[in-house]
């Protein structure tokens, strides 16, 4: 037993070494977090949609330390036969900036909405644009970002659940991984046994 | 240490390993590429939610930064295209920007006082705006900003993206020195002590006194020294 903790040990000062040195390219080890760090813009803000009898709700999720600007939102119809009325957004909050002037900022989050009519009667899946721009506190911007939404049905079968949660791998994958390391186990284990001899008796 | 306590780390690790490869080897281990475009690019392809993506706050975007500055060719405020290769042999500061970027705008009096304070040391400041000519002109007119700026959507897009940075935020400065090797790139709003620092070693690194990867690491632990104290 006391082996197994020992190479626990070792294995887990092995990772921790690995971890650190792969963790962050030099350039960004420099400074801390709030100096050159910056998420990926698709997790510093995102978004989920879905659809509520004629009306479509867009929703972003922003990260802490992120805000988008009201005035760079859009929801656009992107199938064909759908149209969408002039989305509304609820009020934000004044951000006084010397260099840009008062802008209405969300943070947290914020949900859009905008009617829509279909014409095709569901024979094409309904598509929508959006677009929205947002910064970091820390001092940076993203640039504005247009993305190609599905909003499913509340509640259906396909409904969409607007919340953050993880999708992990689907569980064949998980159980081909896991087999993956249990043979590489078992080879190593095969390996490291080669060469061992049984004391012999003099 | 006993040998049988290596073999059993050593079968952890392989453990360890086996399962990492496989779920690297899992189709949607690997992220979409983002949505970004700028300024009015196309979509991105359709994807159902952001929302049903993992959270994982720790990963930064991936950023692999070239040795030697990139070639691209712009147009210029006169819309003429120009090529980075036009300031060869010197010491170049690109600063990426665009006008609808607040701390773009808050960093412009800062690269002028570089423009006028480094430029007699063969040091040359270069604005690249990833935005809509016509507005890029009516600030920088307004500015009267008097270092040389290059202009473009798209192409300026891909100038940055040239730079290793996956998903392009604004602003970034790249520093090369005088050979055009890029000794480093900072991402976010640039401040003066950060600047003086960055030259000063870029400039060490110009004479000959220390070699490049002693200078990145000079620059790293000094940005990690000027950075406030995330407890004060």
């Amino acid at each position: 037993m006391n082996v197994l903790i020992r190479a626990s040990f070792i294995l887990a000062a092995t990772l921790g070494v690995v971890g650190l040195a792969a963790a962050k390219p030099w350039w960004l080890r420099g400074a801390t977090s709030n100096d050159t760090d910056f998420l990926p813009p698709d997790v510093a803000f995102r978004v989920g949609s879905r659809v509520d009898g004629n009306v479509v709700r867009v929703r972003w999720v922003i990260a802490d330390g992120y805000y988008l600007y009201r005035k760079r939102f859009s929801i656009a119809a992107e199938s064909p036969d759908l149209t969408v009325g002039e989305p509304a957004f609820p009020p934000g909050t004044l951000k006084t900036d010397p260099y840009l002037g008062e802008q209405e900022i969300y943070t947290q989050q914020v949900v859009g909405t905008a009617e829509f009519k279909r014409s095709d009667f569901g024979a094409h899946p309904m598509q929508i644009k959006v677009t929205y721009q947002g910064c970091a506190e820390a001092g940076l911007c993203y640039p504005p970002i247009t993305k190609v939404l599905f909003p499913q049905n509340a509640g259906g079968p396909t409904g969409q659940v607007l919340g953050p949660h993880t999708a992990g791998p689907p569980p064949t994958w998980l159980t081909a991984a896991l087999l993956s390391g249990a043979a590489a186990f078992l080879l190593a284990g095969l390996m490291l046994r080669k060469g061992r001899r049984l004391p012999t008796p003099n | 240490m006993h040998s049988r306590t290596w073999r059993v780390a050593a079968a952890l690790l392989a453990l360890v390993v086996g399962v990492w490869v496989g779920l690297r080897l899992h189709p949607h281990a690997a992220p979409p590429a983002s949505g970004v475009r700028v300024p009015a690019g196309e979509a991105s392809p359709p994807v159902p939610s952001d929302l049903d993506k993992p959270w994982d706050p720790d990963v930064p975007p991936r950023v692999s930064i070239p040795e030697k500055l990139p070639e691209f060719s712009l147009a210029d405020r006169a819309g003429k295209p120009t090529p980075i290769s036009t300031w060869q042999g010197k010491s170049l500061i690109i600063n990426f920007w665009a006008t609808w970027c607040a701390p773009c705008r808050r960093e412009i009096p800062l690269l002028e006082s570089l423009s006028r304070d480094w430029g007699t040391r063969n040091v040359q400041v270069v604005g690249v705006a990833v935005d809509y000519r016509d507005k890029v002109l009516a600030y920088a007119n307004d500015l009267k900003i008097p270092y040389p700026i290059l202009i473009g959507e798209q192409d300026a897009l891909d100038a940055a993206t040239a730079f290793g940075v996956e998903s392009p935020v604004f602003p970034f400065t790249v520093f090369t020195d005088r050979r055009g090797q890029i000794v480093t790139l900072f991402v976010g709003e640039l401040h003066k002590p950060q600047a003086d620092l960055i030259l000063s070693i870029v400039q060490n690194v110009n004479e000959d006194r220390i070699p490049l990867a002693t200078a990145r690491h000079n620059i790293a632990d000094g940005l990690h020294a000027l950075a406030p104290n995330p407890s004060s």
